[in-house]
């Protein structure tokens, strides 16, 4: 019996699956991992992000390095493998950040917090709210994904793992 | 003698010096590497020197001879001894190479009391290498190579500490988060010192440099020091880079403050940070082929 295999996505990168089978990311920091799935097409993606936009001097970079980049990519790649738009949804997690930088809460220093509003921006744009998110803080995360089940899980290495949420309910 | 092991618990009297002198399997740099660095240092160091004190430890130098000879650098042929290693690849980056090979042997093990797994260490120290070294490159205001050295040293304190903390991770992040304290803040609190401090003091029983004294005592804190050190300043940037960018991040995550005036002293600006952790990503990639065949 063929084991379903779990694709590990590095930073900067897409994966998409059909069938079976999930995806991780490790050592979540300030990127975001998101997660798209269309429960029927039974078609998932995952997407590593490091930075919220791409620099206007370095076209052809790998897309999945920044959000303005990484969510049309990721929604390109799962139309392709059969998935509908209509029926994707989605989670992120990840974003976290160094200690309080200050009052304002604007600085351009906070890459987590700038990243997960990025894409949470691209993806509001297109029409998607995630059905779960944990972003923020100061803990790197593992964020991952099982098609089968349609179940996000979230760990870190002083809370565990905990389920944030199923992309099939 | 071997210090003797207690049993690690909290307490108020523990000093330092407890720390250091009864902690059991405390890292060490080989005589040889601690020589090697300083020679490179030296306005009299040469490439016969520094190779002549690599070659007094055979198997810290045939580590170094594999690094050499790995795809990373893609010379044309087979070096064969350290000296000649020293020639082709610079003193500079021999002296990188011996720190590497000494200190991966004890940084790739795991440090419990920060929750840190395998390997973790030692990809938070390496990654913390490349992106001070990166940052010192881009400011132009401190050796890049230095800075590779002193980044991968920064949180030599943490080794030594790790073992006194085991089980007390969840209460001390139970006080961080209540008391909205940074992780450094928390160990002093509970401790009366910081992993800073422990490695600052480690450093200086070992006769490193003071301006590597200086960034295990400042680097979550630089602009404490005076008058500020830009190597100080670049190390406190990538370790910044680093951890945000997830390597290596145990229990303590990201619970550490970054102090804004570091980057203006090196002549940097918020707008640098986002190309600086691209640029990262690349040079770590390439950087940690150099390894992939060598451990």
């Amino acid at each position: 019996m063929a084991v379903a295999s779990n694709v590990l996505v590095g930073m900067a990168e897409i994966h998409v699956l059909k069938g079976s089978g999930g995806f991780s990311c490790l050592g979540l920091g300030s990127c975001i991992g998101l997660c798209m799935m269309d429960p029927t097409a039974q078609v998932a993606g995952m997407a590593h992000v490091m930075l919220p936009e791409a620099f206007a001097d370095r076209a052809g970079e790998k897309p999945g390095k920044f959000a303005d980049t990484a969510v049309p990519e990721l929604l390109a790649l799962l139309e392709k493998a059969g998935a509908r738009p209509e029926r994707l949804v989605c989670a992120i997690a990840g974003g976290a950040q160094v200690f309080k930088f200050g009052a304002e809460g604007t600085n351009r220093l906070e890459i987590g917090r700038r990243n997960a509003e990025a894409v949470l921006t691209h993806l509001k744009s297109r029409g998607y709210t995630p059905r779960g998110q944990e972003v923020g803080g100061s803990l790197g995360r593992t964020m991952t994904l099982v098609i089968e089940t349609g179940i996000i899980t979230v760990r870190t290495v002083t809370q565990g793992e905990k389920t944030l949420c199923n992309l099939r309910a | 003698m071997q210090p003797t092991r207690l049993t690690p618990k909290l307490s108020p009297t523990l000093t330092i010096e407890d720390i250091v002198s009864r902690t059991a399997d405390l890292p060490t740099l080989p005589a040889a590497a601690l020589a090697v660095m300083r020679e490179s240092e030296s306005a009299t160091g040469s490439a016969q020197s520094v190779g002549k004190y690599l070659a007094q430890d055979g198997a810290l130098a045939a580590r170094v001879l594999r690094l050499a000879n790995s795809s990373y650098y893609g010379l044309s042929r087979s070096v064969l001894d350290v000296s000649e290693a020293v020639v082709v690849l610079g003193m500079r980056n021999v002296r990188n190479l011996a720190m590497v090979a000494s200190t991966y042997p004890w940084m790739n093990k795991p440090l419990k009391g920060y929750a840190l797994a395998p390997n973790e260490m030692w990809r938070h120290s390496f990654g913390v290498a490349v992106a001070a070294s990166l940052t010192a490159e881009k400011s132009r205001k401190v050796s890049a190579d230095e800075a590779f050295v002193a980044g991968l040293l920064h949180d030599l304190g943490k080794t030594a500490i790790s073992v006194w903390l085991e089980n007390k991770l969840p209460a001390m992040l139970r006080i961080a988060e209540k008391e909205g304290l940074p992780f450094d803040a928390v160990e002093r609190k509970v401790l009366g010192y910081d992993h800073m401090e422990v490695g600052a003091h480690m450093a200086e029983s070992w006769n490193l440099p003071q301006t590597l004294v200086d960034v295990m005592r400042y680097h979550h804190r630089p602009s404490e020091l005076t008058p500020t050190n830009a190597m100080v300043d670049c190390v406190h940037i990538g370790d910044y880079l680093a951890g945000s960018m997830g390597f290596g991040l145990g229990g303590d995550g990201l619970g550490y403050q970054f102090d804004e005036n570091a980057l203006s002293r090196v002549g940097l600006g918020v707008d640098d940070l986002d190309s600086l952790a691209d640029a990262f990503m690349v040079s770590y990639d390439q950087h940690e082929r150099l390894f992939e065949e060598t451990k």
